[in-house]
């Protein structure tokens, strides 16, 4: 080779460099003992989370916390990297969907010494909200920021035009044979393109305009915006010894009557395909396009419903069921500490900060979700009452104790990839309701040989 | 030319013509949407024109309105240094760019015109390197870069890319296969040796295909979402798609900020198209004197 | 060899080691989380019987087909009006503007675009007459519709890559014949593309083995429904390794992906006689 090597080393040379001058002028800045960071995914979180942090770093002058925000799919990858990779934050936001897996490996701290030692008072926080974040094993991995639960939120100006009162609206009936005064009323809200509503003779349910009610999918394993308070105020249950079931129960006649009530909205022309409804940006897009009357929904929706500038949305209770009450989910979002942290003290201070009714009223003063602490829920009604929203629905059941818990899993995501198609198969009507108890054995043949 | 052929071009023209008109309409999608109000745009999914036209989206992206006024517009709370990632992008695109096509074309020239044993088995195993799924290499490469003690430094997003890719040396190769042995050889007989004939003939012969690589491998880099995200999340190595993925997902159900996304994407592009249209220029340029035309 | 190295550095670093590893991981059972346990071929035979990882294949093929077959015939068409009627500059810079934007965020714009409820082509399709088009929600048009957006992607990056290829062909050779009265469509099957061999192969090679490993546009927006209907062989692996965290298996997955990558790119590349040019 006659190739001149000292020209080509000072090429390779110059190119190896530029990048390492840059990476002593950026390298990884070494983190003062007392700082830690926090992650958290909601954008529209991050500057009532800020605000917390100051207060904090006030209260305890020693400690730091530094915020870093990523969006929803980022987050969990970025976070799972950083497990293997040794770079995890000190302290991140839970999901129940997400951490029984996590405190299951061994990534997320037990926090029962901290919270024994410091005598932290579990009784300030909303009824059972505290204990969802006890593990199947038995201990306690977070305390709770904040909780949600579904409503309807629904167009007023198609329920007025509907002549349907907010009464009525508030104090609907459900049952899964015809579906009670809650179908009744998705029925008048139909209306289709030659302006005939759904409980009007010559209705042409293949030419819908305005459907009564909107749905984003077909729930999945969950259902916790599309089914799961019908299901359960038709008695059912997800599993047996929730939240940590052994065994589920989609095969159960209670659940596949509800399901096949639901998709029965289809046929009838309230509700429409499944096709469509997949085939969409998202379902508030659609609403706030005046295309649904209905849609449920989760009170951490409430920002987005708020943007929707078109359209007057207002808030209706579920409907009461076979079992005599009103039931919605309640599920929340908890700080916990990663296990591999080097700042145990300072994250479980960071935690117990966020978990206190300080930190909870700066959160709820921001009306964005609700607090855990339920001395810091009043603030938070006043926020949300200013902007325009009366969110006594969300809270009805949750102090009737009319509530269940998200099925938590630490096989969570295994049941969902189970579940989603066989629900998705009932919804495009290429499988029958029936066939959901293959689908449960499939998901309890998965439980089984984790366990 | 004959009466067919003027027939052929003007349906070619035709064709041409809808091609990039469907080429272009989503970017006039785009346009209106950014210039929209966020929060009207779901009442006015069919209008033409932007819906309350307004420059928010825009400010909102060059960090220019407080967050406040973001969130009152829908978009999100999160502060937003334009300047800075601009230039880390710029940074971060420009030596993996220049390092990655250097190292390839060198490499690439080896494989297709110089004789060594086990050339076209090594040429095998580089291209099946293309085929490498990429969930092998990211957590892996992630754990090297980290224990090198880059993370957070444009090192660590750089040097991936910075020696290779197996596109690269395919395509410069399926190129310098193509010139003319007979110059090649010519210039040999002359005395010239391998590193004259690569900076002195290969090279400039190559004008054309290596310009179109750099823009290609410019554009990805620039594009590259995942990688910078993981190793360079602190602000003063952030790059644009990173900080700009804040306008893409925000809670997980929440429809994203559309206009402030149109808007983001629409500047992180601009610089890039500047670069095309500039290096077009040299590219047509360099065809007319490179000789073997 | 000083030629080679530094590509060689990198691509033993960033390449070869950790193919290596994914491939032993594809021998372990691996949750990310805790330390790998080996269980032989105990992934292997799961695949076998995953009608799941089966039904992926099937839907990537057909992913493959469609998106391959109009974007190669596209790209040469484009590439051929470029170079025959126009050296406009702006031209080439308009065809390449797809592929300046990032993935996710043109498989954002399209799934607005495309919505059958609020979507503007829909609104089109409405005035011509056509009933609205779920092209996401409807098993039939979902993989087509994927395939469409990034057919619409990429195109000019292909077409611009065979315009690269189409200049390094000589003039004189079109213009002999021209002296022997070919038409403009006999000149194309007989030159052009013989000509354009070396390049349409490797673009074909490429483009290929990037379409396989389809990803970005079904997570931002179908996220592997219908039902089945589009959850490709990539999302798959990238599901189980990372929200399922079976990464054994994914490895697994991976590793016969590569496997059929290679052997189907080595068919193209004989079956194309990559190795000469005509012209060498």
């Amino acid at each position: 080779m006659t190739l001149n090597r000292r020209t080509l080393l000072k090429a390779g040379l110059a190119a190896l460099a530029v990048p390492a001058v840059a990476a002593c002028n950026n390298g990884a800045a070494a983190r003062g003992d007392g700082e830690i960071i926090y992650w958290l995914w909601d954008s529209a979180q991050l500057p009532m989370y800020t605000e917390c942090a100051k207060v904090f770093h006030e209260q305890n002058p020693q400690y730091s916390v530094k915020i870093e925000q990523y969006g929803w799919n980022d987050y969990w990858s970025k976070l799972v990297t950083g497990f293997i990779s040794d770079t995890a934050p000190d302290v991140f936001t839970g999901h129940s969907s997400k951490y029984p897996l996590f405190a299951d490996k061994g990534q997320v701290l037990a926090i029962d010494d901290y919270v024994a030692k410091d005598n932290v008072d579990l009784g300030i926080y909303q009824k059972g909200l505290a204990d969802r974040w006890i593990g199947a094993d038995g201990k306690r991995y977070g305390l709770p920021k904040d909780w949600d639960t579904e409503v309807y939120f629904y167009n007023s100006a198609f329920t007025e035009a509907a002549g349907i009162s907010t009464e009525q609206l508030n104090s609907m009936t459900w049952n899964p044979k015809d579906g009670g005064t809650f179908e009744q009323i998705v029925r008048r809200l139909t209306v289709d393109s030659k302006g005939r509503r759904g409980d009007q003779p010559g209705f042409d349910k293949d030419n819908v305009k305005v459907y009564g009610l909107g749905y984003a999918d077909a729930g999945g394993g969950d259902g916790q915006t599309s089914w799961s308070w019908y299901a359960a105020i038709n008695g059912w249950k997800y599993s047996e010894g929730e939240p940590w079931g052994t065994k589920f129960f989609y095969g159960d006649p209670k659940f596949t009557e509800t399901i096949g009530w639901w998709r029965g909205l289809i046929t009838k022309g309230y509700m429409p395909t499944y096709a469509q409804a997949k085939s969409g940006v998202d379902v508030t897009t659609s609403f706030g396009a005046g295309k649904y009357a209905i849609t449920p929904n989760g009170s951490w929706m409430l920002g987005t419903y708020g943007t929707l500038k078109q359209v007057k949305t207002k808030l209706a209770r579920l409907p009461i069921g076979p079992v005599g009450k009103r039931m919605s989910m309640m599920n929340g979002l908890a700080d916990t500490i990663w296990a591999g942290t080097t700042r145990r003290d300072a994250s479980w201070a960071w935690v117990k900060f966020l978990g206190s009714q300080t930190a909870q009223d700066i959160v709820a003063k921001a009306g964005v979700v609700f607090p855990a602490v339920a001395a810091s829920m009043p603030a938070a009604k006043a926020a949300f009452a200013k902007s325009g929203w009366d969110v006594t629905p969300f809270l009805e059941p949750v102090e009737a104790g009319d509530v269940f818990p998200y099925p938590a899993n630490p096989n969570a995501a295994d049941v969902t990839a189970v579940m989603t198609p066989a629900m998705e198969s009932v919804m495009s009507f290429e499988a029958e309701p029936g066939s959901l108890a293959k689908a449960n054995d499939d998901v309890n043949k998965i439980l089984s040989a984790n366990t | 030319m004959t009466r067919q052929v003027s027939v052929g071009r003007t349906v070619a023209w035709i064709l041409l013509f809808v091609l990039l008109i469907v080429t272009l309409f989503p970017f006039y999608w785009m346009l209106r949407t950014a210039f929209s109000d966020n929060t009207q745009l779901p009442g006015h999914p069919n209008s033409l024109l932007p819906v309350e036209t307004t420059l928010g989206a825009f400010k909102r992206v060059l960090g220019l309105a407080s967050i406040e006024e973001a969130q009152a517009q829908g978009g999100s709370g999160a502060a937003v240094n334009f300047w800075l990632y601009l230039r880390n992008s710029l940074v971060v695109a420009t030596i993996t760019t220049v390092c990655q096509v250097f190292f390839s074309a060198m490499a690439a020239y080896a494989f297709a015109r110089l004789r060594w044993p086990g050339r076209d088995k090594v040429f095998a195993l580089f291209l099946a390197a293309l085929m490498v799924p990429p969930i092998f290499t990211t957590l892996p490469n992630f754990v090297l870069i980290k224990n090198l003690g880059l993370l957070n430094s444009f090192a660590g997003i750089i040097l991936p890319g910075a020696f290779m890719t197996p596109f690269a040396i395919f395509f410069l190769r399926q190129f310098f296969l193509s010139i003319n042995r007979e110059l090649e050889e010519a210039a040999m007989i002359d005395g010239a040796g391998h590193r004259r004939i690569f900076f002195g003939l290969i090279i400039p012969m190559s004008a054309a295909p290596i310009a179109t690589l750099a823009i290609l491998t410019y554009i990805n880099s620039w594009n590259d979402y995942f990688w910078p995200l993981l190793v360079g999340q602190q602000e003063n190595v952030r790059v644009l798609t990173v900080a700009l993925g804040v306008f893409r997902s925000q809670t997980p159900q929440g429809g994203p900020d559309w206009a402030g996304l149109m808007a983001a994407t629409l500047i992180a592009a601009l610089p890039m198209i500047i670069l095309f249209l500039a290096f077009a220029k040299r590219i047509t340029n360099s065809i007319g004197f490179s000789g073997i035309k | 060899m000083i030629f080679i190295a530094p590509a060689t550095l990198g691509f033993v670093v960033f390449y070869i080691w950790p193919t290596l590893r994914g491939a032993y991981l594809s021998f372990t059972e691996y949750s990310l989380l805790s330390a790998p346990k080996f269980n032989g071929l105990a992934n292997y035979e799961r695949m076998v019987q995953d009608s799941f990882f089966w039904n992926a294949l099937g839907v990537t093929v057909e992913y493959v087909v469609i998106n391959i077959g109009v974007q190669t015939v596209l790209a040469v068409g484009i590439a051929m009006l470029m170079y025959r009627l126009t050296k406009s500059i702006t031209v080439r810079a308009v065809i390449l503007a797809p592929y300046l934007v990032a993935n996710v965020v043109v498989a954002l714009v399209w799934y607005w675009m495309l919505d059958v409820q609020v979507g503007i082509v829909n609104t089109f399709l409405g005035w011509v007459g056509i009933d609205p088009v779920a092209f996401f929600g409807d098993s039939h048009w979902a993989i087509p519709t994927v395939a469409g957006i990034n057919v619409w992607r990429h195109m000019g990056y292909t077409a611009l890559l065979v315009f690269a290829g189409l200049q390094t062909i000589p003039k004189y050779v079109y213009e002999a014949a021209e002296v022997d009265g070919s038409t403009e469509w006999k000149t194309f099957w007989r030159i052009t593309l013989p000509l354009l061999r070396p390049v349409l192969v490797m673009v074909l090679v490429v483009t290929m083995i990037g379409s396989f490993q389809i990803f970005d546009t079904v997570a931002v927006t179908t996220q592997g429904g219908p039902i089945n209907a589009t959850r490709v062989i990539y999302y798959y692996i990238y599901e189980r390794a990372f929200t399922r965290f079976d990464f054994g298996y994914a490895s697994a997955m991976a590793l016969v992906l590569f496997a059929i990558l290679a052997v189907v790119s080595l068919l193209q590349l004989r079956l194309l006689r990559a190795k000469e040019s005509d012209l060498a």
